[in-house]
């Protein structure tokens, strides 16, 4: 065996979600490499945004040794099959995009080509029918994947959970791990002038906690990545306008707990409604130029279906990203680094994967080498711009004109990258494929049909069989569909049948 | 509303090699009422994807899709597997290395959601999941039966390359495009005429006439005949990464059977042996500083060809409606068994990209985009190579792409294999080419933290995966032996190459 290497300092700012997430990843898998010491002040509030996950979340929680069940019950989590987009491509129509796919492709030919052309004969039902996740969800119903490559495995499963209890129950874990928590202020960044690294943080009562390495958890006030080493921020404001959210749980009745979010779209951007265990959560996510936060507020209010559990609060931020969010010896993590709006739902995924990438590519024995920062950097830009691209998709397909807010982002000008995605759809109904990064083919074809955006033309190899053939295929897959989705219990059913997934009922 | 895209009515294939043939026989298979003709032009010898003796596991997959039994190749062309490719010499002087297929292994891969949503930011391939295949464990044992299929077996996972005789598994692919109405006119190309839309409008063969078509495909080895016209000379030259300029071809010698290849560096260049039931290939590679007198006295057995190559790809493989595929799009010495592999991973993207009659710009930038990372991931195999200090001394220095300088940096330093999208190995087997080139590998951080009693518990779950596949597998010899294969060729008595 080798000589034990010296275990690298790393101090975390920041103790919300991302904070904590960041020290329960580090001390969880990295116990022999580093120490973790975070610091977080009670003054401070968190945001906590993001109630609604992706399935990744999963493989985070599992890697981390955590129980699923004692996880659902301190988060109050709910199940996620997908989100139910209201409104968006038109008032009054709907969608559901799914955590699974539609159908299977035949021949070698997607699957939606194939339903393009029955539609087309008015032999095919709506898109979503043919997706397990979509069915069981609008029947509000539940049950875990299969572990193999049968029909009931095409769809995975994320939780809906109180984000203000989720970072709490990661500092438990993370404690549990080793990492030292420190309560203060800090009020000065020390620097190593030669290098210009970090060297240590100094609190407001003067106690300084030295590193090697800072991951910058400090939220929208990015104070080691902006305010220290004043990295430079990439601005798409003008792709995605929304730069305010108003929050406000409510209550909910037991039927309103249905296994995926809700997301209408408002005037000025676009309302989350998500089912927890206890409570409804609620936002207003919109933009400051189309709209005053008051109105937001009143807006969002007048749009909840239960009684308010707390006046609505405001947060505000800015989409967009450092340009690099790995720069000397600091890594930005959650908002620090970047932000998109919680559209669909990418906030903590996108903190996981920074920690999933950092723990790849975490320092050799104190000296950070270059080549792995720039990895790191390119990794992470990937996965944003691809993000990016698809959240601007939802409000860009779109035939609303009711408002100034619609009618901006119905017409600007989209990134090219998306520009080439888009007109690749609408000529030949095809998806820019990678492997690489989150939204693959079956979420924008989601997003490309739900909202109304059918190509004009698709593979001329579907008009080749027997129509009634392929018309008889799809019905037996919606009947199998549905004998599935009847098999399966109801959500809260499912849910309550095991009660160490409960939690206490709420004072 | 969408509507259907107009199909095309005939499209024009140029060479009669195994790639023309099966790209014949998957296009009317995939539009029955469209007419295929293939013109069959003279062999090139340097063409490699239609000289291919063998591919890779995508083959195996691609040949079931279209219909070609794998049984039938085992039985009436002299079919075998190889489950393993030896390095020998590249590690440094006696060093043998060992690379195994099968990127299905990952658990991440096993369910339907995984492959279609993604597994979240994924691992790239590490040195740990390489470390010992089971199809290591059966080359070495000799011992293996290709998996019934219908249900689980202790082989599943365990990839293996299929090796064939060329121009008997060429005459099954004819039998093949016969049954599905493949139009067949041999000849040469005598002309073409231009369609003003950067394509053309048709071709004519000597003594054969003009054919007129939608989509031409240029399978005509790396001369590239139509695709030239179209594309103006655009062309990315390899040469300067890949040293190799000559390929010295022996004529097949005894039969072999065996479950593994071998590519040894030798001090006049590379030796690929490739066993097969109707006799070994083998081929010599070698750069600029070695004679032909040399390499011919380096050769073992009898000479049979030599080509001389200028490695390099078309940076847009489709242009117009000419579409290039294996060495009219790319065309690179037969190492790593990529020729084919790359030709068929081309022509199924095709496949699933086939345009209309009218072709939508988009769609064939696509096509381009894709499968110019497909040979970038060809090149950086390749280079891959030529990059062991063995090879530097045996080949000179020579530059390395960047992205390849960017995969040994990770790689040596961190263990870690990036993902390149389009590659032509998962990251577990780019992995496990790496360390079977003898590059050391780095120790990820994850590893480090690990303690010994988790390690020792994978290692025991391994023994008892390849007890279990030992114990499952008969002996090759009696698998080919016993079979409906039986019939045909002799089967040498022992496994030396």
């Amino acid at each position: 065996m080798g000589e034990a290497q010296a275990r690298l300092r790393v101090v975390v700012l920041g103790g919300g979600t991302a904070g904590w997430m960041t020290a329960a990843g580090l001390a969880g898998l990295l116990p022999h490499r580093c120490t973790v010491d975070l610091i977080e002040s009670e003054d401070i509030g968190i945001v906590g945004v993001g109630e609604a996950t992706l399935p990744h979340i999963r493989g985070f929680v599992e890697k981390l040794g955590i129980d699923e069940a004692a996880f659902m019950k301190a988060t109050h989590a709910t199940y996620k099959l997908g989100i139910d987009f209201r409104d968006f491509g038109r008032i009054g129509e709907s969608y559901i995009h799914p955590f699974g796919s539609f159908g299977e492709e035949v021949g070698g030919i997607g699957f939606h080509h194939y339903w393009l052309e029955m539609q087309r004969r008015g032999l095919a039902a709506e898109l979503g029918e043919y997706s397990l996740a979509v069915c069981a969800a609008r029947a509000n119903r539940f049950a875990p994947p299969a572990q193999d490559t049968s029909l009931a495995s095409t769809y995975g499963y994320a939780y809906q959970f109180d984000a203000t209890l989720f970072g709490p129950f990661m500092r438990e874990h993370a404690k549990g791990q080793g990492v030292r928590r420190h309560e203060g202020l800090v009020v000065e960044v020390e620097r190593d002038p030669a290098s210009g690294n970090v060297t240590a943080l100094v609190l407001k009562d003067g106690r300084r906690i030295e590193g090697d390495l800072f991951i910058d958890c400090s939220g929208f006030r990015s104070v080691l990545l902006g305010q220290t080493l004043d990295e430079a921020w990439e601005d798409w404001t003008h792709w995605l306008p929304c730069d305010r959210a108003a929050a406000m749980p409510c209550t909910h009745r037991i039927s309103d707990i249905r296994p995926y979010t809700i997301a209408t779209a408002m005037p000025a951007g676009w309302r989350w409604q998500i089912p927890l265990q206890h409570r409804m959560g609620n936002g207003y996510v919109f933009s400051s130029a189309h709209l005053s936060e008051e109105a937001a507020c009143a807006a969002l209010v007048a749009a909840a279906d239960g009684d308010p559990l707390a006046d609505p609060r405001i947060l505000k931020f800015r989409p967009g990203r450092r340009k690099h969010s790995w720069s000397h010896n600091v890594v930005g993590v959650g908002l620090a680094s970047g932000f998109l709006e919680p559209l669909e739902s990418t906030s903590i995924y996108l903190a996981q994967m920074a920690i999933t990438y950092l723990i790849e590519l975490f320092p050799e024995s104190g000296a950070i080498d270059p080549r792995d920062r720039a990895e790191f950097n390119r990794l992470v830009d990937l996965e944003y711009d691809r993000v990016r691209d698809f959240l601007i998709l939802h409000y860009h397909a779109t035939t609303r004109d009711d408002s100034d807010f619609w009618n901006h982002v119905r017409t600007m000008q989209v990134p090219d990258s998306l520009a080439d995605k888009l007109e690749l759809w609408h000529r030949a109904a095809r998806i820019e494929k990678y492997s690489d990064g989150l939204f693959y083919d079956a979420s924008w074809i989601a997003v490309y049909v739900g909202q109304g955006m059918l190509p004009q033309a698709h593979d001329g190899r579907t008009a080749l069989p027997d129509p009634a053939r392929v018309a008889g295929a799809l019905d037996r897959l919606r009947q199998e569909i549905g004998r599935q989705v009847a098999a399966m219990p109801g959500h809260v059913e499912y849910l309550h049948s095991e009660r160490s997934r409960l939690a206490e009922a709420e004072a | 509303m969408s509507i259907p895209r107009e199909r095309l009515r005939r499209v024009c294939i140029v060479g009669g090699g195994q790639l023309g043939v099966l790209a014949a026989v998957a296009l009317r298979r995939t539009l029955p009422d469209c007419q295929v003709v293939l013109v069959g032009t003279p062999a090139d010898p340097g063409a490699y994807a239609d000289r291919a003796a063998t591919a890779l596991p995508f083959t195996n997959r691609l040949y079931q899709r279209l219909g070609i039994d794998e049984a039938a190749i085992v039985a009436r062309a002299g079919g075998s597997h190889r489950l393993v490719q030896r390095y020998i010499g590249w590690g440094g002087e006696g060093r043998v290395g060992t690379m195994a297929y099968g990127a299905q292994l990952d658990a991440q891969w096993r369910t339907r959601f995984a492959r279609e949503w993604g597994g979240g930011p994924r691992n790239a391939g590490s040195s740990e999941q390489a470390a010992g295949s089971l199809a290591e464990v059966l080359a070495d044992a000799g011992r293996f039966a290709v998996p019934p299929g219908d249900r689980a077996t202790p082989l599943d996972g365990v990839d293996f390359g299929l090796r064939w005789n060329m121009p008997a598994c060429r005459d099954l692919l004819i039998e093949a495009a016969q049954a599905r109405q493949v139009v067949y006119v041999p000849g040469t190309l005598d002309s073409a005429l231009r369609d003003g839309a950067g394509g053309l409008a048709s071709i004519t063969v000597a003594g054969q006439g003009t054919i007129e078509a939608d989509l031409f495909i240029d399978c005509n080895g790396p001369a590239g005949t139509l695709i030239d016209l179209v594309a103006q000379g655009e062309w990315q030259d390899w040469q300067p990464w890949l040293p190799v300029r000559h390929l010295f071809h022996a004529r097949p010698g005894q039969p072999l059977l065996a479950l593994e290849d071998r590519v040894t560096l030798t001090p006049q260049g590379w030796l690929d042996a490739i066993a097969g039931r109707d006799g070994l290939q083998l081929v010599l590679g070698y750069g600029a500083g070695v004679t032909q007198a040399e390499a011919r006295a380096a050769l073992p057995g009898q000479p049979e060809a030599l080509v001389e190559i200028a490695q390099g790809c078309r940076p847009e493989s489709w242009k117009g409606n000419v579409v290039a595929l294996g060495d009219a799009a790319a065309w690179f010495e037969p190492l790593a068994h990529l020729n084919l592999d790359l030709a068929h991973r081309q022509l199924a993207l095709l496949l699933e990209m086939l345009p209309g009659r009218a072709i939508e710009p988009l769609e064939r930038a696509e096509y381009n985009r894709r499968t110019a990372l497909m040979a970038q991931g060809v090149l950086d195999v390749l280079a891959l190579h030529y990059a062991t200090p063995a090879a530097r001394a045996v080949f000179g220095e020579q530059p390395v792409p960047d992205s390849v300088s960017h995969t040994l940096d990770q790689f040596t330093r961190r263990g870690r294999v990036p993902f390149r999208e389009e590659a032509p190995f998962a990251g577990a087997e780019m992995a496990g080419l790496l360390l079977a080139l003898g590059y050391p590998a780095g120790t990820s951080p994850q590893a480090s933290g690990r303690d010994a009693g988790e390690a020792a518990a994978a290692r025991r779950d391994f023994d008892q995966r390849a007890r279990e596949a030992l114990a499952f597998a008969p002996a090759y010899r009696d698998f080919i032996a016993g079979g409906p294969q039986a019939s045909g060729n002799p089967i040498a008595a022992d496994l030396q190459y």
